[in-house]
This record gives structure tokens, C-alpha cells and sequence, in this order.
């Protein structure tokens, strides 16, 4: 079953990767935060941490669902363009992806020996760190480099279940914090304030 | 203690929300009295445990904040006559501080604790605080570099993060949840089952840091986003945040050098002598002094790099102590110079007339010479611990002619850098035309500070302190 889960979460960010609508693109965000969540939830009963559970309910809450919803309000707030057109073409993407994947496994082979559970996860956890940066620099808008970040922040945290069996509580939660500070400083930083003096 | 030390911080967030005019006064008034608690601190007996293992005091880190602190300091009274230089509203001012009161406490997080998970959550709360405080210049300029910041450095920031998970699952096997100490991980370092991993880690981590100091490849970024914010954004910049970035560099780096010293020097080495290069050629073509004083930070930070992994962490201590001085005061003096036209460095330092004047004229050319390494800056003298020691570090490891040929080619690239600032110097001493310019008692203040906090890194007592944290 976590198999399933982490090629969901691997395609949910794939299929970001060419999406040219902002809401989709929302969706697909949230997808990825969901499997995340449901990952951390399984692995977390599965090895019997309770700290993973709970860390993977507050994912679903917060990234599955308060951070999307957040954002789609921040865009119809602010009038952002709907229309995200990625700067590199389809035909030249639907090469990069794969050759990014067989890099990264490439690439984390002497890792993988290394870390005897959850060995392979770790690369899909490398590959979408890339494939998140990709995202980021693939658009002009702001709104698809935010979801780069946060999907970047996604697969760190993935990283960290599965490299890890999970990061001590206090440094989960503090991740948190910080993502709901980031969400604050995001939604500040689109006010276009004038000089009055 | 930890109240303590987080309280004005608190406090200094509730004020910025009063609209009071005299709330001004106030916030500066808070921002000294967090250097009463790091006094305390500082002269309390270490390891000092703040909070069980997670936050520790130890001589390393009470040095590093207590400099932060003064620099605040410094910083703070040059806030007073902010709105004298530039455009600035009353309201972008209190959002200064509330971001300011956040970047406190991220970064006593950050600088005390001995946890990578701590240490990486501080960073990141003071790097969003600090996203807002360059916003408060309300320009498409500082608008667009906001967004810069927040982006890069988001990437800088989880690039460290990555490099501390792998860090973590390399000791986890036999440290636990421990893994994450930066005692336990020191003291176990030898036993870490894969130090492969675990180099990988701290490569990655480094990477990410110095991303986030401006080192190669990203030499511009700091100093285009320091161009656009107020001075005193830039100053906190070079004077707090990045001490921080450098002080889990000390960290991880001493327990990645346990685990293998020569691949973290050669990393280390040829990472800084290639940003060196790159910076010295930006600093010969700069034309503004805040991007100038951005690129010489860089070089400044590389160096520091360059000398604590060398086996001089003495003189890496001393040229961060001065680096960390000089720096916002040359920001902030920039603000003052740059109040009447931008962008004019010829006759830059003419026309301060008065005592007043005399003695700001005299204070920025100390700085701008100390800057270079002039006798009797403490950069002169780190620079010649900082040589000698890595002379002596390669005599053991027999490698002396590459070692020399590396220090030569080094000495070329920061004579370009002394020769871009002493031409600037005399251009702004000697060329241009004179108009009567004015420094207000606050700006000079902060600058006398600075000058004495300079001076007392050459105290004996100062020099027996950093040779202790050794």
C-alpha cells in the first residue's frame, strides 16, 4: 500500500509539472500533501510511531486543506492570473522528468545501501526535491514558484519519514510553525502598499 | 533564562502594534535591553543549559550573540533618523520592528541551540521575518527583491534542511533521537556507521549555507537585494543573519571534520577560493557602495570559512567578530552618504562640516581602511593568524608548495580588492564637488559604538576569550 501512496505522491507532482491552470495546479498540490499525509499515517502504524500519526493528520489538515484553501483565497483576493503557462515546452518536459528520475536513482545508489528501509523511497524523495526546483523554475508567475517551494517542503518532509522513520516531534511541529509563518509572510508580500507619509 | 532572553523581544512585538509617535522611542529603548539578558549569559558559567539539551550556552555561541546584540544596538539608533534619509512611513517603521522582535527570536533559537532541528527552525523564522523587513522599502524594486529573497532563500534554507535529515539518518542507528545533538553527534562522530551519508549531508547543508551568504554561484543576489532595502535592513543582514548561517557552519563542520578532516577541507578550501575569485573581479567593477560593502561581505565570510577549517579557528573568530562590526557600520554609514543622491561616491565624504562631521568623516574612513585589513584593524591581524596557521596545517600534511601557491594566488585576488577601495577612498575623499551634508547624533552614536566594540576585539582579555572558545 505505501507503494501506491508514494507513486500517487510522485505523479500528483509530475502532473503539476504541466499543468497551465492555477487551480489545478492547487489541486494537485493538495493531492500530493494528501498522500503525503496518508504515507506518514501508514508508515507510522506500520512501525508502531505515534508521533509519525500525528504528524501525518496535521499534514492532511494543514497542507491537504488550509494551505490550498489559503491560497485559492489569496488568488481571488489579490486577482492573480489564472493562466500559468510553464516556460519549457511539453515536448521538451516529457524528456526532462524521466531523465530527472533516472538521475536521482542514479545519483542515491551508494545512499540507498546505506539505508536498509524504505531504500528506493528515499531516491523518489531526492527526484521530487528536482522536480519541485523544476517547478519553480519553469514558471514566470509567483503563484506556481509558491507551490515549488511548498512542494519542495513536501518532499523534504518525506525525505524525513521515509531516510528517517520520522524526525523527532519538536522538529516536525517547528516545521509547521514555520510553514504557517511562511503563509503569513506570502500573503503580506502581496499587498502592494503605497508611501504615505 | 529563557524568558529572560526572549522577553523584550516580546515586548518589543506588542509596542510596534501601538500608534503612538513616542512608540518609536520606546522600540529602540527595548531593542538595549536585550543585551542585558546575553550580559548575564555571557558571564554565567558554560556550558550553560538553557533548556535541558536542547538549547546550550556555550562560550562559541554567547560570543556570537553577544555581538548580534551590539550590532542591534548599532542598528537601532541609526532607525531613530531613518525617515531623515529616505522616504519611510510610520507604519512600514513599526512593521520593522514586529519583524524585527520575530528575527530576534528566531535567532537566539538558531545561534543557542544544540539540535540541527532547533537550529534550522530559528534560521528559517528569522529568514521569513527578515523577507517582510525588505518589503518595508515601498519600491518595485524592494518589492520584486522580497520575493527574490523569499524564493532563494527558501531554497537556501531547504537545502540545510535536506543536508541535516541525511546528517540525522547517517547517526540515528546509534544515537537515536539523540542524532540530532551537536555534542552527541561531536563526541560519536568516529562511530557514525555511514560517513558517506553523512558527508553527504554535511555537503549539502554547506551548500545551502552558503547559498544564503552569497558564495558561488549566487554572488548577486545578496547584494541586489541589500540595494534595494533600507540600510539598516542590509546592515542586520551582514550583522546578525549571517552570523547565525556561519554558526551552524562551525558546528557542522567541526563534527564533519572529526569524520573526515582532509575531504572537508579540500571542499571547503576550493569552495572559498572560487567565490574570492569571482567576488574580487564583481567588487573591481562595482559602482554603488552597497553593493560594494554586500560583495566584500562575501569575501569576508569565505574567509572566515577558509580560515576555521584551515586549524585556525582563532583568527576565523577574530575576522567574524570584526567582520560583523564593520560591516553594518559600513551599511549604515552608506545611508548617511547616500542621503543626498545616490550612487555618488566621488566627493562622498566631503562636506561634513562641524564636529559632528569631522568625526563621521573620520569614522568611515577608519572603517572603509579597517575593512581592507589595514594595521591596526583586526582583520590584519586575523588574516596573519588565519595564513600562518593554514602554512602551518599544511607543513603536517605535506603539502606546503600547493598550500603557498594557494595563499599567493589568494594575496593577488585581495590586492584587487585593496586597490578598488582605496581608489574608491580617495575618490570620495578628494574628487567631486562639496555641499554641505549633515549626520544626526543617533547615526554617529551607533558608528562611535561600533568603532569601540572594534577596538576592544584587541583587548587581551577579548584575545584570551576566543582563544578559549578554541
Amino acid at each position: 500500500m505505501v507503494d501506491f501512496y508514494i507513486g500517487l505522491f510522485l505523479a500528483s507532482l509530475i502532473v503539476a509539472l504541466f499543468t497551465t491552470r492555477l487551480y489545478r495546479l492547487l489541486f494537485w498540490y493538495a493531492l500530493n500533501s494528501l498522500m503525503l499525509g496518508v504515507l506518514a499515517l501508514t508508515i507510522g502504524k506500520n512501525i508502531d510511531d505515534n508521533a509519525m500519526m500525528i504528524t501525518g493528520v496535521i499534514t492532511i489538515v494543514v497542507k491537504a486543506i488550509a494551505i490550498p484553501y489559503i491560497l485559492k483565497n489569496l488568488s481571488q483576493k489579490f486577482q492573480f492570473v489564472r493562466r500559468i503557462t510553464p516556460e519549457i515546452q511539453v515536448q521538451y518536459a516529457i524528456m526532462l522528468v524521466p531523465a530527472i528520475l533516472v538521475f536521482t536513482f542514479y545519483l542515491s545508489e551508494p545512499i540507498v545501501t546505506m539505508i536498509h528501509t524504505n531504500a528506493n523511497y528515499v531516491a523518489i524523495s531526492i527526484s521530487s526535491l528536482f522536480l519541485s526546483l523544476l517547478l519553480m523554475m519553469e514558471h514566470k508567475n509567483v503563484a506556481p514558484k509558491i507551490i515549488g517551494f511548498l512542494s519542495m517542503e513536501n518532499s523534504l518532509f518525506l525525505l524525513g519519514i521515509t531516510a528517517t522513520d520520522g524526525m523527532p516531534m519538536l522538529v516536525e511541529l517547528g516545521i509547521f510553525f514555520d510553514l504557517l509563518m511562511a503563509i503569513v509572510v506570502i500573503n503580506l508580500l502581496f499587498h502592494k502598499e503605497e508611501l504615505k507619509i | 533564562m529563557i524568558t529572560l532572553l526572549l522577553l523584550p523581544a516580546f515586548i518589543m512585538f506588542l509596542i510596534s502594534f501601538s500608534k503612538n509617535d513616542k512608540s518609536k522611542y520606546l522600540l529602540a529603548f527595548t531593542s538595549f535591553v536585550i543585551l542585558l539578558p546575553i550580559i548575564k549569559l555571557f558571564l554565567l558559567p558554560k556550558p550553560y543549559a538553557i533548556i535541558g539539551n536542547y538549547l546550550v550556552a556555550d562560550k562559541l555561541d554567547t560570543y556570537v550573540l553577544l555581538v548580534s546584540s551590539i550590532v542591534g544596538i548599532g542598528v537601532t539608533l541609526a532607525l531613530l533618523t531613518l525617515d531623515k534619509h529616505v522616504k519611510v512611513s510610520p507604519k512600514a517603521y513599526r512593521k520593522f520592528y514586529r519583524f524585527f522582535a520575530i528575527f530576534w527570536i528566531g535567532l537566539i533559537f538558531s545561534i543557542l541551540s544544540n539540535h540541527m532541528g532547533i537550529y534550522w527552525i530559528g534560521l528559517e523564522l528569522a529568514t521569513l521575518a527578515t523577507v517582510y523587513m525588505i518589503k518595508t522599502n515601498y519600491t518595485p524594486a524592494a518589492h520584486k527583491e522580497a520575493w527574490n529573497y523569499m524564493i532563494v532563500g527558501a531554497i537556501a534554507v531547504s537545502l540545510i534542511l535536506f543536508g541535516i535529515i541525511l546528517m540525522y539518518a547517517s547517526a540515528k542507528p546509534i544515537l537515536g533521537e539523540d542524532a540530532m545533538s551537536f555534542d552527541l553527534l561531536l563526541k560519536h562522530a568516529k562511530e557514525i556507521p555511514s560517513p558517506f551519508l553523512f558527508e553527504m549531508g554535511f555537503a549539502i547543508t554547506t551548500i545551502g549555507m552558503f547559498v544564503k551568504m552569497g558564495f558561488f554561484p549566487m554572488n548577486l543576489w545578496l547584494a541586489n537585494i541589500e540595494r534595494a532595502s533600507f540600510y539598516p535592513v542590509a546592515a542586520l543582514f551582514s550583522g546578525i543573519l549571517e552570523s547565525a548561517v556561519i554558526v551552524g557552519f562551525f558546528r557542522f563542520s567541526k563534527i564533519a571534520m572529526e569524520v573526515n578532516y582532509d575531504h572537508v577541507f579540500i571542499f571547503i578550501f576550493v569552495y572559498t577560493i572560487l567565490t574570492i575569485f569571482i567576488v574580487s573581479f564583481l567588487i573591481f567593477r562595482a559602482k554603488d557602495f552597497m553593493r560594494l560593502f554586500s560583495l566584500s561581505g562575501v569575501e569576508h565570510m569565505a574567509l572566515i570559512a577558509m580560515f576555521w577549517v584551515s586549524g585556525a579557528p582563532f583568527a576565523a573568530l577574530l575576522h567574524f567578530g570584526a567582520h560583523a562590526f564593520l560591516k553594518p557600520a559600513l551599511f549604515l554609514s552608506t545611508g548617511v552618504l547616500e542621503s543626498n543622491g545616490k550612487y555618488r561616491i566621488a566627493g562622498a565624504l566631503k562636506g561634513y562640516k562641524g564636529k559632528r562631521g569631522t568625526l563621521f568623516w573620520f569614522l568611515v574612513s577608519l572603517f572603509l581602511l579597517a575593512i581592507i585589513s589595514l594595521p591596526p584593524s583586526p582583520m590584519f591581524f586575523s588574516e596573519l593568524y588565519g595564513f600562518g596557521a593554514m602554512i602551518s596545517t599544511a607543513k603536517q600534511g605535506n603539502h606546503i608548495l600547493a598550500m603557498i601557491g594557494a595563499i599567493l594566488f589568494l594575496l593577488i585576488l585581495l590586492s584587487i580588492i585593496f586597490y578598488r577601495f582605496v581608489a574608491i577612498y580617495q575618490s570620495m575623499k578628494y574628487e567631486g564637488e562639496e555641499k554641505e551634508k549633515k549626520v544626526y547624533n543617533s547615526e554617529l552614536f551607533g558608528l562611535v559604538i561600533f568603532a569601540f566594540s572594534l577596538m576592544a576585539l584587541l583587548f587581551p582579555a577579548t584575545i584570551t576569550y576566543l582563544k578559549s572558545i578554541v
